[in-house]
């Protein structure tokens, strides 16, 4: 399969032309036009549900497009199986990957292409073969390994070794650093590159698009299920290629003036909680916050943020200190008590916290007030105005639904979160505990979101919250705060701090900013 | 948008399992000999490891180790097979009906047919239909001893031999000793040395008048384990049970391989009923009697390895060979477990389980104490002593055991993430 007919440009190793999709009730993909170069990294990026996933799916043969050409290597291929794509040289490495933990790397590379020998497996070819493919793109990848035994960066390399064994010349990469460590992004740039050495080419799908102008040789923006532009890196900048892909200008996240009273609404004091190794994961917290003040607490994930939201909310028990709401101490308080008493809570994982993806919306606007108005009529769940209620905060809150019937998993990210953020300041909270509001969805969500915090705000609410996006935090509160291994360590003015300064106190090598 | 920072989300690696090498199971082995010789001498209960017992235990044990190979198969492509019990009937009736017409081997045949039927069934719902497995399991249980019971009706009442109930007596099949070595180790056995005569009787039971069946059953046993996991067909089958979305991007054709694994699981069952048929002369209504349950146990204490479960299949035959020696064998056998309990309850000690240990050493104790209170135990519980054993085993000693990551769920084409 030569890649460059005899005297002339070499062809296009990939070509898709008004490529269609559709799925009952959505387009997917309409009238998607791609050329990818031989020997490239492409980029294709979009929002999340811009329909990268779908075309690439498409590409590999797991899904066919209603309408629209595909060509690989010049020649039009018609794809019915990801064997078919396999076999015209596309290999694919899923977001989440296909590997089956309890089986070796060696058993997860081979399967379904498998050197026999005699009887059985010929398991000395294969080891030979994966030591081979390893070395030449320095993967480092060791065959007999348990899979369940590797870490995330390592997992990745399996699965493009295991792209790479089946001779595949042009990869697919589906968001390939949302599960790495910088580290690790660094590493794998540093793989594709090798593999664009060998002559390879490589499709990167990514959202993140500092990561994508550092490695891409060519960028295809998609937009609402179609392709909006094609760009050189060198010609662009992060903020260009955002802008393209909303298709407006980005929303920023900022306050007004101060709305800060000198009226204290929470006040945390002495807040202890220890594992179940007896290690202090929150460690002796203390703040308070004032009605009308947004207080930020910034932190790399898993030093404790989760933890204190769950004591604030009484989901788990400290070991010591106390809660107070509006002077009131709300310690010893059950979960439903202090959301009855005025605490709203956006979780920050909200498939398994937030909503109940196969209940309805109005089913889900009843859950955390199953025991209030307008949800309940003493013991009994009022169906009537808990949908009237449902249908307000659609409409308030621009939840897009085709109605108040349908199950929250047909709603996109943004649009579930915008329903739990009107659920939540529903009942008139004077709290409100806002966990990663904005992660995994689109901008125009997260605009919203914000508009919704902005108000609140203004309405006098106290507000936490916690985010891992520095910029949101930075623009979003009146107070900032930093939290590394359970202890609140630093405070700062949002007005002068920048992300780097977060940043390193984040991780611990900024003590002396204190 | 603008990426925040991702620092510190890096997974543990899950720490190495440790896999116990060959020489270590043959440690445990010898250990568990010498225990066993110990008991036989405190109690003077010869039947612990008398040539006859090893025979019984391996007759009771092979019906068991078939199913919990059908069981095997099924798992590791992914579906629970619940319904080995109800596969295993349709091979004894299979059995009952060709075994008396045409000889034994015949009636091995048939039994397997009428199990790879019951597999089939049980392929269509799980696989094709997407029913739970767990129903589809059920409802094959429920139909077929009603099914053998009415067949059994049409074809054996008026046979000669037969009844409403039970087929005709079925000849056994042909029984095999290796030449020479009977004698030498009668001879050794009957001299009564601890441990030498001990290892004599049970290498005797193992060597002599052994069943074809038996053989075809070891046969089968290493078989699965050289298909299952050397060879690409096993591979594939295996991928089917752990990552189906996986080995579907691949190329695999779930369906096919979760077919083929649920068909040969519904033959092995059915072989297994066969067996059970052929070697208790007949067909009789009820005959299974939850051996396909235990085979699942065994399975399962075996942790999904044809080694393992054979060991598991072992252990219930050896019990149930027990219960059938009677009393004195039986009341041997309490001490044998108050031994075991309290090896497991140091154990599991070891590996950070306190409350499990606590557990073991007290159940061990009161057995211990039981033991040396008692002269013999009443005979209505001698019966139960397989399913104490396999419930108290099962319980204790299976603590870090791991299926098939994807088994049990109902699989469909083209959904997958």
């Amino acid at each position: 399969m030569s890649t460059e007919p005899p005297g002339g440009e070499p062809a296009l190793a990939v070509e898709l032309t008004g490529i269609t999709k559709r799925f009952p009730g959505v387009v997917a993909n309409s009238d998607v036009n791609i050329a990818v170069r031989p020997g490239t990294v492409h980029a294709l990026v979009g929002e999340n549900g811009a329909g990268k996933s779908t075309l690439m799916k498409i590409l590999y043969g797991m899904q066919r497009p209603d309408e629209g050409a595909i060509a690989v290597n010049g020649s039009p291929v018609d794809f019915h199986s990801p064997a078919d794509a396999i076999r015209a040289g596309i290999g694919m490495v899923h977001q989440h990957f296909m590997l089956a933990d309890n089986l070796t790397v060696l058993e997860n590379v081979v399967l379904g292409d498998e050197p026999r020998g005699g009887l059985g497996l010929d398991f000395a070819a294969a080891r030979r073969r994966i030591r081979e493919i390893s070395e030449a793109y320095g993967l480092g990848v060791r065959p007999d390994r348990l899979v369940d035994e590797l870490g995330v960066g390592e997992r990745q390399r399996v699965e493009i070794l295991k792209v790479l064994y089946r001779g595949a010349r042009i990869l697919i990469l589906d968001e390939p650093t949302a599960v790495l460590v910088p580290q690790e992004v660094d590493e794998l740039f540093g793989n594709l590159r090798d593999l664009k050495a060998e002559g390879l080419t490589i499709l990167f799908i990514s959202h993140k698009l500092d990561e994508v102008l550092s490695v891409a040789d060519d960028i295809t923006v998609m937009r609402r299920g179609t392709t909006v532009a094609s760009v050189a890196p060198e010609e662009t900048t992060a903020r260009k290629l955002a802008e393209l892909m909303v298709g407006s200008a980005l929303p920023v996240p900022e306050l007004r003036e101060s709305t800060v009273t000198d009226r204290p609404v929470l006040t945390v004091a002495n807040l202890t909680l220890a594992d179940a190794d007896g290690r202090k994961v929150l460690d002796d917290i203390s703040f308070t916050i004032h009605a009308g003040e947004v207080l930020g607490i910034a932190g790399v994930e898993g030093n404790g943020q989760a933890e204190l939201v769950e004591a604030l909310m009484g989901i788990r028990k400290p070991d010591s200190g106390s809660v107070h709401l509006a002077g009131e101490d709300i310690s010893r308080l059950s979960t439903r008590a202090r959301r009855e008493s005025g605490m709203g809570y956006i979780p920050e994982d909200r498939h398994r916290q937030g909503v109940l993806l196969e209940a309805t919306l109005w089913e889900n606007r009843v859950l955390g007030h199953q025991s209030r108005r307008p949800s309940a009529r003493g013991p009994l769940i009022d169906r009537r105005s808990a949908r009237a209620d449902t249908q307000r905060i659609v409409e308030t809150y621009d939840v897009r639904t085709p109605g108040i019937d349908v199950h929250a998993s047909a709603l996109s990210g943004g649009n579930q979160q915008k329903l739990i953020v009107g659920r939540e300041m529903s009942g008139n909270p004077v709290v409100l505990i806002a966990s990663h509001p904005t992660r995994g969805v689109d901008v125009g969500a997260q605009a919203a979101i914000w508009d919704h915090i902005r108000r609140a705000r203004a309405e006098h609410l106290a507000v936490l919250l916690i985010s891992a996006d520095l910029d949101e935090l930075i623009g979003m509160s009146d107070t900032l705060a930093v939290i590394l291994r359970g202890r609140l360590v630093a405070d700062y003015d949002p007005g002068t701090v920048t992300p780097q300064d977060l940043g390193s106190a984040m991780t611990g090598a900024g003590r002396d900013a204190e | 948008m603008s990426g925040g920072l991702a620092v510190g989300q890096q997974t543990a690696p899950a720490a190495r399992r440790s896999r116990l090498s060959p020489m270590t199971y043959a440690l445990i082995a010898l250990g568990a000999l010498l225990v066993l010789s110990a008991v036989r001498v405190i109690t003077g209960a010869g039947d612990l490891t008398s040539t006859g017992s090893v025979q019984a235990a391996l007759t009771a044990a092979v019906p068991i180790a078939m199913a919990a190979l059908a069981g095997l198969w099924a798992e590791r492509a992914g579906v629970i097979n619940i319904g080995l019990e109800g596969m295993m009937v349709l091979g004894t009736f299979g059995a009952g009906y060709a075994g008396y017409q045409w000889g034994p081997w015949a009636g091995v045949v048939f039994g397997l047919l009428l199990g790879v039927l019951g597999g089939l069934l049980h392929a269509v719902a799980t696989v094709t239909f997407g029913v739970d497995h767990i129903i589809s399991g059920v409802a094959i249980n429920l139909l077929a001893p009603g099914a053998a019971l009415f067949l059994s009706k049409q074809f054996f009442a008026d046979a000669a031999g037969g009844g409403q109930k039970q087929s005709p007596r079925i000849q056994d099949a042909e029984k095999v000793s290796v030449p020479g070595l009977p004698d030498l180790l009668g001879s050794i056995e009957d001299k009564r040395w601890f441990f030498v005569s001990d290892l004599a009787g049970i290498l005797r039971g193992l060597t002599t008048q052994v069943s074809l069946l038996t053989v075809l059953a070891a046969v089968l046993i290493a078989g699965s384990a050289f298909v299952l996991w050397k060879t690409p067909l096993g591979l594939r089958l295996r991928s089917c049970g752990e990552a189906p979305v996986a080995a579907e991007s691949l190329g695999v054709n779930v369906y096919k391989y979760k077919y083929l694994a649920v068909t040969a699981s519904g033959a092995f069952a059915g072989l297994g009923g066969a067996i059970l048929a052929v070697t208790s002369g007949q067909f009789r209504d009820g005959q299974t009697g939850g051996r396909g349950f235990i085979g699942l146990a065994a399975m399962i204490f075996g942790n999904w390895r044809p080694g393992g479960l054979a060991t598991g299949a072992g252990l219930f035959g050896y019990t149930d060979a027990l219960a059938l020696r009677g009393s004195l064998a039986v009341h041997a056998l309490l001490l044998l477990l108050a031994i075991a309990l309290v090896v497991v309850a140091v154990w599991q000690y070891r590996e950070g389980a306190p409350v499990l240990s606590a557990v073991s050493a007290a159940i061990g104790v009161l057995f211990a104490w039981w033991y040396f209170t008692s002269d013999g135990i009443p005979p209505e519980l001698v019966g139960a002593a397989p399913y104490v054993v396999t419930i108290l085993v099962l319980a204790l000693a299976s603590q870090r055991l791991r299926a098939p990551r994807a088994v049990g769920e109902v699989y469909r084409r083209g959904e997958g993430k």
